[in-house]
């Protein structure tokens, strides 16, 4: 089940790649959204096989491969895995579905897209680490070529300097990994044996690091961030929706499943630069935001604020604030993935998205009206306003964090303040005010360019006003992953209470 | 059959936000047949349907201990969130007066708006306002509550925001916005807080834990200023007052519910939370200073006004001061009274300008002049409000305000100065305004004035009427009990009375002596145009915060964003720029020559040789 929702995008990458040249050009877009439709009818599927009270890994498939290196094809999901899982056939749906139809080249685009998502679902449901490195280096290359080559003026160098970025992260990765395996004598890379050790706690600070540094890359943190406004700006519409909504959960994705999951101990004791480095992510990605003139870029540098929550949430590492680390993956997926999708429709029409030169976009007859109106919404969505997903979600990290870091979730709740400044900035200027006579002739917004933004705002309203959808899936996992722990960080578990946490995880995964 | 009956009650909030959603199509997608028209109608029905189920239900519910209805909205990893709502005779008579108010008001709109293009768009905006005001009276629990006066806030937006293409419309939005995000904001910190704190955050949970509470007094002050931040951004209050004057350049229909229920919903939040507010003294001594300070503030600023709408919505922040007074002193029942009273005055007054506004296309007093002989039915209502919403007549406000006397003597003998004071200003306000707009001669933009229509003319005679017979619906509803103090009833009457006539006479004088430019003297008059001008600029306090917060926050960011690209980028860049530099320079190091290569390895061997030498002498 599981290998038919990584390889069959795989597959239609294949077919969509090696189609006939002479064809009409309508057929890889076409074979791409079946393939993504049949993906996202699995993962739906999946959902509902799946059973939220076991914790759990669920779902396993066990081929071994190279055992000699510890590496084995190893599938399976817990309640981390799988929202990601859906909000990735979601969205990727939706970033084909938007593509431009006399897109260039149209059988490797689609084509790299297929693979991308194979690599995304690859990494999240895999359960051995060396297979997670090969997804996940699987996964950069579609997307270097993805802005390199559809990309705006400066795809070259955003292109490259993502490349570099991430192969460093990647890189990183590995080290820790072999540092694990190596320094612990652990010769099979499956997460569960890698999660039992006993490293002193300095070997574990060092390991901590490389995968702090790793995933902060690819959340981003500041200050490794400087590559995302860069690839954002530079990608294409659907892509920057993939990489935000998708792409930069991996990061989190990782910090929670190895960082939390591999290193508790250190966790708990760096848990307090952590939650100040949240902190520090989040007004800093608040405040360059505020002076942003170019859309894109001022929601690139708003992902950098909302992801901070999640590094809080995960800092403070209870089963509230795990749940809520989840809650506020999927919510900003949607958010932003529906903030880009919408600047993107904004520029298609416009030519420009500045927001010093755009001005009364919310005009009824000639300009954007719907167009604003959902981007009104996703604007309150990001800013918080309650009846809508991000709400619940800040609101749960909030709850949760405060009970451990009182002071560093009072300042990230400050960076909602902001957001609703630079937020609001973009709607005054670019959708209030007078349709200048440039913008008098607006090209007719299609029905098929409104629906993905009515669906994912469909979505955020439902998630908003019923969240118990949003949590249901994790919740048990999210209380495994940190059982047995004290949920105080700071202090240092004792050596007896760490084998119980170890008995407990083992208890839990049949 | 009752208990049935009761348990529907939950239904009333979704009316107005199931008229709101029914516009949608003509709001948002262009649907147009019919015109927008329709989706006027919708929303009317549904506010009717509230009405006459809120109408139903307090009979039901009078007399009856208040009954809980609750539903698990999200329960997980040992947190669970309720929204809880309250039937109780209270929070339904609440419902009643916002369905009604919310009815006028729509019928109202359907005159006022009556040519505007985006009428569905107003419609759904007033519907989703409905619903959240609705679910705000009957909410039991603090985030439901923080929730909805979130939606508040986001709804007030978009409703000043209405005609988007004027730019005051622009800043007027923002400033709502923000100004009330930031007291929202100071709000969910304390929700935060009170929810690791609280048991749960219903609110009779809350005042039971706030009696057993142990909490340091610093603690229990932060968190009280941060809870009362709330309602202060909302009713505006001294210092988040000014977004409400700013917002008086959207379409009056939205004025009037701003003006009698939005702000009322802050003070009602606060009223719920008093428990917890009492934990720390300092919280209510701040509740009495910035009531106070909003109380005479914006009495006094809304003398220098000249724009109609601005002059009565700074009286609305007065009234709200004197509600957090109430409150400050533990009188909740007096702060309820007074919100009711003064919603109802407040907006049929509103209603009367709104139908002047339209009539003469200006808000600009100074320009007005003659109506009341072309204007019999708005005339009526500006006298009945006026008088309705100062201790002149015996109507609303003045039992009100002797019920408010009685209770506060007691506690604050100094809060009856306030309330005097207030209550003579507004009433010279009002009295300086009528004689503005209604009397003295006629000017260029009122010599053409016909009687407004029938849509507009009719909600307005009907609250009129209610506005009359004010005082016996307070008698046979009960509400106007009396207590024996030191004091006897007649003082506290007669010296409001006495006040008002005071602010009434003054308020004539000037406007007919041509004051006061002329009986200021000349040495004096410097003196008192730099007060004018303090009071007309509303205490400058929107340039203040021009010149601190926002000049902070947008230089900070600029500055961070120039650190952003520079430093952080330009390291990256600059690790790039040295790696392609080092390629370049090793690629010259690469000729091609043998003998080249043949050195670098002599040499190359030379350094390995003497590294092992020096290691083995040592």
């Amino acid at each position: 089940m599981l290998s038919l929702l990584v390889w069959l995008p795989i597959l239609g990458a294949a077919v969509v790649g090696f189609w006939p040249a002479g064809a009409p050009a309508v057929w890889p877009r076409r074979i791409a959204l079946s393939v993504a439709s049949v993906g996202l009818a699995l993962s739906a599927v999946l959902a509902f096989l799946y059973n939220p009270a076991d914790g759990g890994l669920q779902f396993r498939e066990f081929v071994p491969w190279m055992t000699s290196l510890g590496l084995s094809y190893e599938l399976g999901i817990d309640g981390l895995s799988l929202p990601l899982l859906l909000l990735n056939a979601f969205l990727v749906w939706i970033a084909i579905f938007s593509s431009d139809e006399n897109v260039q080249r149209p059988r490797l685009y689609y084509g790299l897209l297929l693979l991308l998502c194979g690599g995304v679902v690859g990494a999240f449901a895999t359960q051995n680490a060396l297979l997670f490195f090969l997804f996940y280096e699987l996964e950069l290359i579609p997307l270097y070529l993805l802005i390199a080559i559809w990309g705006g003026p400066r795809r070259n160098y955003a292109a490259t300097k993502f490349l570099l970025y991430t192969a460093i992260s990647g890189i990183m990765i590995l080290a820790a990994f072999f540092g694990l395996a190596g320094l612990a004598g652990i010769a099979n890379y499956s997460y569960e044996t890698l999660a039992v050790h006993n490293l002193p706690l300095a070997t574990q600070f060092l390991l901590l690091g490389a995968v702090l540094v790793a995933f902060g890359i690819k959340i981003p943190l500041v200050p490794f961030h400087t590559w995302l406004p860069d690839a954002h700006v530079e990608a294409s519409t659907p892509v920057s929706l993939l990489l935000a909504g998708v792409l930069l959960k991996l990061g989190t994705y990782g910090l929670l499943r190895f960082g939390l999951g591999f290193f508790p101990e250190a966790w708990s004791a760096a848990a307090p630069w952590l939650a100040s480095w949240a902190v520090v992510s989040v007004l800093y990605g608040c405040m360059t935001a505020i002076a942003q003139k170019d859309m894109k870029k001022m929601v690139a540098y708003s992902s950098i604020g909302h992801m901070g929550y999640i590094l809080l949430a995960a800092a403070a590492a209870t089963p509230l604030s795990l749940l809520g680390a989840v809650a506020q993956m999927v919510s900003h997926g949607l958010i932003s993935g529906l903030l880009f999708l919408l600047v993107g429709v904004v520029y298609k029409k416009t030519g420009t998205r500045d927001i010093d030169v755009l001005c009364g976009l919310l005009a009824p007859e000639r300009g954007l009206p719907f167009i604003g109106s959902l981007m009104i919404l996703a604007v309150m969505a990001s800013a918080g306003i309650p009846s809508m997903v991000g709400f619940v979600a800040e609101f749960i990290i909030f709850r949760a964090s405060y009970a451990v870091f009182p002071v560093q979730t009072l300042l990230c709740i400050l960076g909602t303040g902001l957001t609703a400044v630079y937020l609001l900035i973009l709607i005054n200027r670019a959708f209030f005010g007078r349709l200048p006579a440039q913008f008098a002739n607006l090209p007719q917004v299609r029905w098929s360019e409104r629906l993905p933004g009515l669906a994912i705002a469909l979505l955020v309203v439902f998630l908003g006003l019923q969240p118990q959808w949003l949590v249901r899936w994790s919740e048990a996992t999210t209380a495994a992953l940190v059982a047995g722990r004290p949920a105080l960080a700071g202090a240092l578990p004792a050596q007896a209470e760490r084998i119980d946490t170890v008995a407990v995880r083992r208890a839990h995964t049949p | 059959m009752t208990e049935s009956l009761l348990l529907t009650s939950w239904w009333v909030p979704f009316y107005g936000l199931a008229g709101a959603v029914l516009t949608l199509p003509w709001a948002t997608v262009g649907v147009r047949s019919g015109g927008p028209r329709p989706a006027a109608y919708f929303n009317m029905l549904m506010t009717v349907l509230a009405l006459v189920h809120g109408l139903t239900l307090l009979p039901a519910v009078w007399g009856r201990l208040p009954l809980q209805l609750e539903y698990t909205w999200l329960e997980t990893q040992g947190m669970r969130l309720a929204l809880e709502l309250e039937v109780s005779p209270v929070t339904i008579g609440a419902v009643v007066v916002i369905a009604f108010l919310s009815l006028c008001a729509q019928i109202y709109a359907l005159g006022y708006m009556e040519k505007d293009w985006a009428l569905a768009r107003f419609f759904a905006l007033l519907g989703f306002f409905e619903g959240a005001i609705c679910g705000l009276a009957m909410s039991n629990n603090l985030l439901l509550s923080y929730a909805l006066l979130e939606m508040l806030t986001l709804s007030t937006y978009l409703l000043v925001g209405f005609w988007y293409a004027q730019p005051l419309v622009v800043t007027a939005a923002r400033d709502a916005f923000l100004t009330k995000r930031v007291g929202d904001l100071l709000l969910l910190m304390g929700v935060v807080v009170l929810a690791n704190l609280a048991p749960s955050l219903n609110f009779q949970d809350l005042a039971i834990w706030a009696e057993t509470a142990n909490l340091s007094p610093l603690s229990a002050t932060l968190l009280g200023l941060a809870l009362i931040a709330g309602p202060i951004g909302k009713c505006a209050q001294i210092p988040l007052h000014f977004w409400l004057d700013e917002a008086m350049e959207g379409p009056n229909p939205a004025s009037i519910m701003r003006n009698s229920l939005v702000v009322a919903c802050g003070a009602y939040v606060l009223i719920k939370m008093q428990p917890v507010l009492a934990l720390s003294p300092w919280v209510l001594g701040a509740l009495l200073v910035v009531g106070t300070a909003t109380a005479i503030g914006a009495s006094c600023v809304a003398l220098a006004q000249i724009d109609i709408k601005r002059a009565l919505s700074h009286s609305t922040s007065a009234y709200l001061g004197l509600v957090f007074v109430a409150v400050g002193l533990e009188q909740n029942e007096v702060a309820l009274l007074l919100l009711l009273t003064h919603a109802v005055a407040k907006a049929l007054l509103f209603m009367s300008v709104g139908a002047v506004i339209l009539i003469t296309s200006t808000q600009d007093v100074t320009e007005m002049g003659g109506l009341w002989s072309r204007l019999p039915a708005t005339t009526t209502a500006f006298v009945v409000g006026g008088a309705a919403s100062v201790s002149l007549l015996p109507l609303g406000t003045f039992w009100a305000s002797i019920y408010a006397s009685e209770r506060l003597w007691p506690w604050a003998p100094w809060a009856i100065g306030v309330l005097l004071l207030v209550n003579g200003l507004t009433a010279l306000n009002l009295t300086r305004v009528y004689c503005r707009v209604f009397l003295g001669p006629r000017q260029a933009k009122t010599r053409r004035a016909p009687e407004i229509a029938w849509p507009m003319s009719v909600p307005m005679l009907s609250l009129s009427i209610i506005n009359i017979l004010s005082p016996v619906i307070l008698h046979e509803l009960g509400l106007l009990t009396s207590v024996e103090g030191p004091v006897p009833t007649w003082v506290f009457g007669g010296s409001l009375v006495a006040s008002s006539l005071a602010g009434c006479l003054v308020g004539w004088w000037i406007t007919h002596e041509k004051l006061p430019t002329a009986w200021v003297h000349a040495s004096f008059a410097q003196t008192w145009r730099v007060a004018h001008d303090f009071l007309a600029y509303d205490l400058y306090i929107e340039r203040f915060y021009r010149q601190t917060i926002v000049v902070w926050v947008a230089g900070t960011s600029s500055l961070m964003a120039k650190f952003d690209r520079h430093l952080v980028d330009g390291v990256v860049n600059m690790i790039g720029v040295a790696t392609i530099a080092g390629g370049e320079g090793l690629k010259r190091s690469a000729p091609g020559q043998a003998q080249a290569y043949l050195l670098t390895i002599l040499l190359g061997v030379i350094v390995v040789c003497a590294y092992q030498l020096t290691t083995m002498l040592r």
